[in-house]
């Protein structure tokens, strides 16, 4: 662990390490959790159905591409109906995933994604839990359905004799919880062809007639978080199949290399399976294979010089396989009179460590659940002796996996460096269970400020500095980074918005600079994110994924418990001095305690002992000793984070709103009228001659029916309020705190 | 203290004549030689029981602080241990008789193993010259024992017979000894034989194949014995393939006359039972009684292997034997992707050899490749070597852990050099805890022998194997060894457990035990079995088909007057008990009910579960004894019988909901139209499938018709009446023999 995250944890854990439990963790955040149907086909319009968390006064659906457009679905009367929304995709929209976003109170939610589709949509219009209610799936077409829990979804399709239909069942790479089983059966429901690893059926028709499809959760759980879309086509023999889209693992942020072409430059030649049958190479290379059949091992042998220095790196598991690469390199040395070849082992590469603790998924947060390391390779190989190399890749997990999919890509190149970035929401490390706020949208409230961690990937020995910079961000939001200082893997983002920052979205640029070789050089900055929030990680692990964007947005309504500034943005100090730095705080609500402890964050200052920053002041004062922390000359971005225990009160404005309380008090009168109203056409009623008796019976049935929906009205009002006025109590919430970035430009002591 | 087995000192006697004391044999030359610690002061020990497991060959330091090692293995240590420890007190050479040890073993000071030499026998007498030499220690070139003969290694005995055998040893130095007196004797079943100390073998009434394992130091011999009843076999069954030629040959050897081939509905029931954990449908039975083909039975085998039923059926055998064990929720994925692998492997008819080699060498991920989970179950190299050998090697490995297996060639040796290949077995932590991901971990495999502290590559059971690469993954190399057509092995332990499963009997006992000292009870059958299988290359579903066509599988379980007492030797079938979940799917099946497990789909038969854990909630499961995946022995499965067992079918709050169910079949039968003879067909079709027989129809017609009376003497309304007469009959047929058991 290096300073930066030591710091970020001692920041984070001191204040809330014993009371933690007794209290919510993260503010409310908007969660955007299903979209049903989970897609469209191309060149059509969909009506949509969303659900989440937060999601009060739900307004825009956005994607993360302007040719699907949402609009909200209109009652008879022209009024929205909340959650439902008609999605047109155009028809130059490319087949492939899409983030689906909707505008909140509270700013954009999180995302779910949204797929584009040339199949026939079909979604079943009611329960097919048996064969005997089974749906029936045309061919060429993709099914929306949704796993209740204990159940097993069924379909039916009809096939030809030699048909090849190929059934591809898209779980977790669109959001979705399940670990489908899917199975292929007769027309009776008898299995023939089952696949539980996420694979795809690829099924030769043996005969003419029906059969069915059964899909299940591998242990049975189901509910909304537990959607599918079941592919089924026919496919022509011998082609390849193209699956439905998924969505990237966290880890590919960090493949290709920048410029490898699409397609590798040589392909493996089998037999290569031993030293003796080494497909002979030049480097550099650039090569394509597989993990194929089980326990294979492929030799590479090529002719080295010494001081050569070549870097190695290959994919697999990045590429989304469940793959773990080795590869070995040994120097040959050749028996001289008959005597059998010598192997001197030179270079042993196994995994990529990621550059930060990855989550243990214990019930204490200890870390984020992003891995950014891979089981994937990248090393360097030193010849020290001309001569002739072999170098053997092998699949750690293949001894007895006969996959033919399972593929690699393995680069030997000079050195050609260069860095990725990646990055996410940072959480509080918590003894707490509770994992709901590491879903966490860029979605700022007035006058907060959030940080986003960044690690880099350093390809090939590069170690400079990388600057941290966002563009195209929504009005009055501002972004600062805290650099990845050389030699090191992590930095960070603070993205602040102004109290007063209207409502906003805007999809952001969020880069790396660099100067490489002398170049400056720019990366994209990959975002990641958990597709759910998890209320207890010890029942479920985080699943995360990248997300296609940046999307930044302002609530414009809800303000941070806490904000606070530097009275100045920048402070100059000469080395050896001590700094003041003079914060102004403003609290939008109370906090339980009234210190919060925090800790200094940016390269130079992150040695600096944290402090008590006390909330109920207006303003305080933090001074650093340059002459202890040894900065410099320099400037300095620097920021303080840490975290308190906010009495949040959720969106207070509806109680407070007079409107609720007059509707319910009108509803009131309205059935007190009512009532009245019934109790006359009853007395009525009842002393009716007998010719009117049939007609005022149906007086007061309709007085009656009148009655019971202003009594449901009334009921779902007052309702309403007491659900509004619950949330709106204060409420004991853990987060963090951080304050907006300065910069400390430290000057060299003045000569005399 | 256990007790321990009583002396026959007259025979005894006469190891004064092995020692030379008195009568010398063979070519040693006896006069005043001295006493051979090795030779004859430890098998002295051991056949007085001083050296047993619960003596003073007791881990942890032996009885009393006294060890010796087992069975006299160590015999150096054993002379440390007499001779050296506990500062001499052991051994006064002034007074050989005033020694502790003499003293205890002779009962002459307080010894809570009681008497074990007294001072009278030739034994002490052999201690005390022993001791009276001055403890002489055995040169290195001394004599060392090499084997051991049993004569006559075979026969053919007659019931009440007796036989008395000689064991001879062989010494390196060519000198041969009568160490009949000496070696340990026991009867590999005391139903047909029993054996006493001395030797002498008694048969008993019932016929078969007796085997008698005599063990002398280290050492192994067998006597095996057929006990032929000697009945005229006029007629056999027409043979119908292998397994009914070796199975006839030994009848007839044996002159055990078989039952004849069962009826249709006999054998409908059995083999849907024995191969797919259910009983046939209504429908089913119905139409296969009404079928006239002669190749029906064939047929229907074929159609039941093909049913996904086989593949729930097997798979719940199997994991329970792999330990598929819910000890925390955290384990449910990986228990149901287990469970999902193994069912899934079955229904391919995945060969057993590559099924085993997928489990035994499985990396990556429990979801990516689930046999993974058996790594999860069996984390240390040690339990992994001992599970492998004692499931799919039929060997079992652990006393070899910290001695010589006692009745085997095993030593500490071949134990660490079968650790060996799981020595490079890699984990990395995976996001679930508790669960690593596996993989091959470069570098030379070994593993260190706990005694000699001798690191030993990887070899199996004797069989070095080639140098084993640090980039090679030591358990390929294991399950290429496995899977050799002349591994004696392998093919062999999974044909005598799929035997097993259908004959209620192995033809090894038990069936995971191979060892020489334990034969077979139809040797040429195993034989033909294991080639057949090797051949199918291991073909699991022929296996099956090989077996279940035969007419050996297809006798009657109805005894004849000549082969009522076998139990060994298939000349009938051998009536079982239903299995735990498979007696409550019958039960479900028959009272149109289904059973509900937590967090599965309603309709999941109990068969089909993937673990454990629906254990705790069904008692129905626990009472009849489904296992709880802690061992890879089927004998964790029970299948006895208890009172549990019998209240629970008679008064358990579970069956009787299911007899009163408001849309069982009580119920149903009860609303039925039908006349009251189809309704009671249906119920025997499903619960017998068959008919009943007149008799069985007009007593069920005849009870049905009674008028039912409530507690106060009024007659019950006819609609209830009805329900509860159905439900009465139900419960009957429930709890006959015929249905609780496959016969």
């Amino acid at each position: 662990m290096n300073i930066t995250r030591a710091t970020l944890a001692g920041a984070l854990l001191l204040g809330w390490a014993t009371s933690a439990c007794a209290q919510s963790v993260g503010l409310p955040a908007p969660r955007l959790l299903t979209i049903t149907p989970m897609g469209g086909k191309v060149g059509t319009a969909v009506e949509v159905t969303i659900t989440g968390e937060y999601l009060d006064e739900a307004g825009d659906l956005i994607f993360s591409d302007p040719r699907i457009t949402a609009k909200r679905k209109l009652d008879a009367a022209g009024s929205p109906i909340a959650n439902h929304y008609a999605v047109t995709i155009a028809a130059d929209c490319p087949p492939e995933l899409y983030e689906a976003r909707v505008m909140t109170r509270l700013g954009a939610s999180s995302s779910r994604v949204f797929a584009v589709g040339t199949l026939t949509e079909v979604t079943p219009a009611k329960p097919n839990r048996s064969l005997a209610t089974a749906q029936e799936l045309p061919m060429n077409s993709v099914c929306n359905g949704c796993l209740a829990a204990r159940s097993v979804d069924f379909y039916t399709f009809s096939a030809k004799k030699g048909q090849r239909v190929i059934v591809d069942c898209a779980t977790r790479g669109i959001d979705s919880k399940l670990n489908a089983t899917v199975v292929i059966g007769d027309a009776a429901g008898r299995d023939l062809l089952v696949e539980r690893r996420g694979g795809v059926l690829d099924f030769a028709v043996p005969k003419d007639g029906s059969y069915s499809i059964k899909i299940h959760e591998l242990t049975f759980k189901g509910g909304s978080a537990f959607y599918y879309r079941l592919g089924l086509w026919e496919q022509p023999a011998g082609t390849p199949i193209v699956r439905q889209p998924g969505t990237k693992t966290v880890n590919s942020f960090s493949w290709p290399p920048v410029g490898l072409p699409q397609q590798a430059a040589q392909t493996e030649v089998e037999p290569n399976n031993s030293g003796e049958t080494a497909q002979k190479i030049k480097l550099p290379c650039d090569i394509s294979g597989r993990f194929y059949p089980a326990a294979d091992v492929d030799f590479y042998e090529f002719e080295a010089k010494k001081g050569e220095e070549w870097w190695i790196e290959v994919a697999s598991e990045r590429l989304g396989l469940p793959t773990d690469p080795a590869i070995l390199v040994q120097q040959v040395i050749k028996g001289e009179k008959g005597t059998p070849d010598k192997l001197v082992d030179v270079l042993e590469l196994s995994d990529i460590p990621s550059p930060v603790k990855v989550s243990s998924n214990g019930y204490a947060y200890d870390g984020p659940p992003y891995n950014a390391g891979s089981s994937d390779i990248l090393g360097k190989l030193a010849i020290k002796e001309d001569g002739t190399y072999r170098l053997q890749l092998s699949d750690l997990f293949g001894g007895t996996r006969s996959e033919a999919g399972h593929i690699y890509r393995l680069v030997i190149r000079k050195a050609a460096p260069d860095f990725a970035l990646v990055g996410w929401a940072i959480h509080m490390e918590l003894r707490n269970g509770d994992r709901n706020a590491v879903s966490k949208p860029i979605a700022l409230r007035g006058g907060a400020t959030v940080a986003f961690e960044v690690v880099a990937f350093r390809r090939d020995g590069f170690d400079g500095d990388i600057e941290l910079a966002m563009e195209g961000l929504p009005k009055g939001v501002t972004a600062h980074g805290l650099k990845i200082p050389a030699g090191q893997s992590r930095g960070m983002m603070l993205i602040t918005a102004e109290a007063d920052a209207p409502r906003g979205y805007a999809n952001a640029t969020f880069v790396g600079r660099a100067t490489v070789a002398g170049q400056a050089v720019t990366r994209p900055c990959r975002l990641a994110s958990v597709s759910w929030p998890i209320p207890d990680s010890w029942g479920e692990i985080p699943s995360t994924r990248l997300l296609a964007d940046v999307p930044v947005s302002v609530s414009g309504i809800d303000h941070a418990p806490l904000t606070i500034t530097p009275k100045t943005p920048m402070i100059e100090a000469r080395v050896g001095e001590k700094v003041t730095v003079p914060l102004a705080h403003k609290r939008t609500c109370d906090f339980s305690g009234n210190k919060i402890h925090m800790k200094a964050i940016g390269a130079g200052f992150e040695r600096a002992p944290g402090f008590d920053l006390t909330v109920t002041d207006d303003a305080s004062q933090v001074v650093f000793d340059l002459k202890t922390l040894n900065v410099p000359p320099g400037e300095y971005r620097v920021s303080f984070l840490g975290g308190g225990v906010a009495k949040y009160r959720y969106q207070p404005e509806v109680v407070l709103a007079a409107s609720v309380e007059a509707e319910s008090k009108k509803k009131l009168e309205e059935v007190k009228s009512l009532e009245a109203e019934v109790k006359k056409v009853a007395t009525d009623a009842q002393s009716a001659p007998p010719e009117k008796k049939e007609q005022m019976a149906k007086a007061l049935a309709a007085a009656n029916a009148k009655m019971k929906a202003a009594t449901d009205a009334l009921t779902a009002t007052q309702q309403q309020l007491t659900r509004a006025k619950q949330a709106a109590q204060p409420k004991d919430i853990v987060d963090i705190v951080v304050c907006e970035p300065f910069t400390i430009r430290v000057l060299p002591v003045e000569k005399k | 203290m256990p007790s321990q087995p009583s002396l026959n000192w007259s025979a005894i006697a006469s190891v004064a004549c092995v020692l030379g004391l008195g009568c010398p044999i063979g070519s040693t030359q006896a006069a005043e030689r001295p006493v051979s610690f090795v030779n004859d002061v430890v098998p002295v020990l051991t056949k007085a029981g001083c050296n047993m497991g619960t003596c003073h060959a007791k881990a942890g330091g032996g009885q009393n602080g006294f060890q010796l090692s087992l069975l006299g293995f160590e015999p150096a240590e054993d002379f440390e241990h007499i001779v050296l420890e506990a500062r001499g007190r052991r051994l006064f050479f002034a007074n050989p008789d005033k020694s502790l040890l003499l003293l205890k073993a002779a009962g002459q000071v307080p010894h809570r193993g009681g008497v074990r030499l007294p001072v009278s026998s030739p034994g002490y007498a052999a201690v005390r010259e022993w001791i009276r030499q001055g403890v002489p220690q055995d040169a290195a070139n001394s004599p060392k024992l090499i084997g051991i003969e049993v004569d006559p290694k075979k026969g053919s005995l007659r019931r009440q017979a007796t036989q008395q055998l000689k064991v001879t040893a062989r010494y390196s130095d060519g000198s041969m000894r009568d160490v009949t007196d000496m070696a340990l004797f026991e009867s590999n079943d005391k139903a047909l034989a029993d054996v006493t100390e001395s030797g002498l073998v008694k048969v008993l009434d019932l016929p078969g194949k007796v085997s008698v394992m005599v063990r002398y130091q280290t050492c192994v011999a067998v006597f095996n014995a057929a006990i032929p009843l000697g009945a005229p076999v006029p007629t056999l069954p027409p043979e119908k393939n292998f397994v009914d030629a070796a199975v006839f040959a030994n009848l007839k050897d044996l002159g055990i006359p078989p039952s004849p081939v069962c009826d249709d509905a006999t054998f409908l029931r059995r083999v849907t039972l024995d191969i797919a954990g259910r009983l046939p449908t209504e429908e089913e039975a119905k139409a296969f009684l009404a079928d006239k083909s002669a190749d029906k039975r064939d047929k229907w085998i074929d159609e039941l292997l093909q049913s996904p039923d086989y593949a729930d059926f097997f798979a719940g055998k199997w994991t329970a034997l792999l330990k598929n064990r819910r000890d925390d929720e955290s384990d449910t994925v990986s228990n149901f992707a287990f469970h999902a692998w193994v069912r899934d492997s079955l229904l391919s008819n995945k060969p057993y050899d590559q099924f085993v080699r997928e489990l035994l060498a499985a990396t990556g991920t429990v979801i990516g490749n689930p046999p993974v989970a058996w790594y999860k179950r069996v984390k240390e190299p040690k339990e992994q070597l001992e599970d492998v050998a004692q499931l799919f090697l039929g060997v079992r490995m652990q006393c070899a852990q910290c001695h010589h297996h006692p009745f085997e060639r095993w030593s500490q040796d071949d134990y660490y050099s079968l650790a060996a290949f799981f020595s490079q077995v890699g984990r990395k932590p995976s996001g679930t805890r508790g669960e690593d991901l596996i993989f091959h971990k470069r570098g030379m495999a070994t593993a260190t022998n706990m005694k000699t502290r001798v690191a030993l590559k990887p070899a199996a059971f004797g069989d070095s194997m080639l140098a084993i690469a640090p980039d090679e993954d030591p358990r390929l190399k294991l399950a290429d060894w496995m899977k050799s057509p002349k591994n004696p092995f392998f093919a062999k332990v999974l044909v005598n457990r799929y035997w097993k499963h259908f004959f209620q009997r192995g033809l090894i006992e038990p069936e995971d035990d191979i060892r020489d000292s334990n034969p077979p009870s139809n040797p040429e059958l195993l034989a033909a079995l294991e080639k057949h299988f090797i051949d199918s290359k291991f073909d699991m579903k022929e296996l099956v088909r090989v077996i279940t066509r035969s007419n050996a599988y297809q006798l009657s379980s109805t005894p004849n007057k000549d082969n009522i007492g076998d139990r060994q030797n298939y000349s009938r079938y051998y009536p079982r008990r239903l299995s735990a979940e498979v007696m409550l799917d019958s039960i479900d099946q028959l009272a149109s009910t289904q059973t509900d497990f937590p967090n599965l789909p309603a309709g999941t038969r109990a068969v089909a579960l993937p673990d454990n854990s629906y254990n705790r909630t069904s008692p129905f499961l626990r009472v009849f004894g489904r296992p709880e995946g802690q061992s890879v022995c089927e004998c964790e499965r029970v299948q006895s019988s208890s009172l549990a067992q019998s209240l629970h079918m008679i008064n358990a709050a579970d069956i009787r909901a299911k007899l009163a169910h408001a849309n069982g079949r009580a119920q149903n039968l009860a609303n039925d139209p039908r006349p009251a003879e189809a309704k009671i067909k249906e119920l025997y079709l499903v619960a017998f499938a068959r008919e009943p027989r007149p008799e069985e129809l007009s007593a069920a017609l005849g009870y049905l018709n009674e008028p039912r009376m409530n507690a106060a003497g009024q007659k019950v309304d006819a609609q209830k009446a009805a329900r509860e007469n159905f439900q009465d009959l139900l419960w009957a047929m429930m709890t006959t023999k015929e249905f609780l058991f496959n016969h």
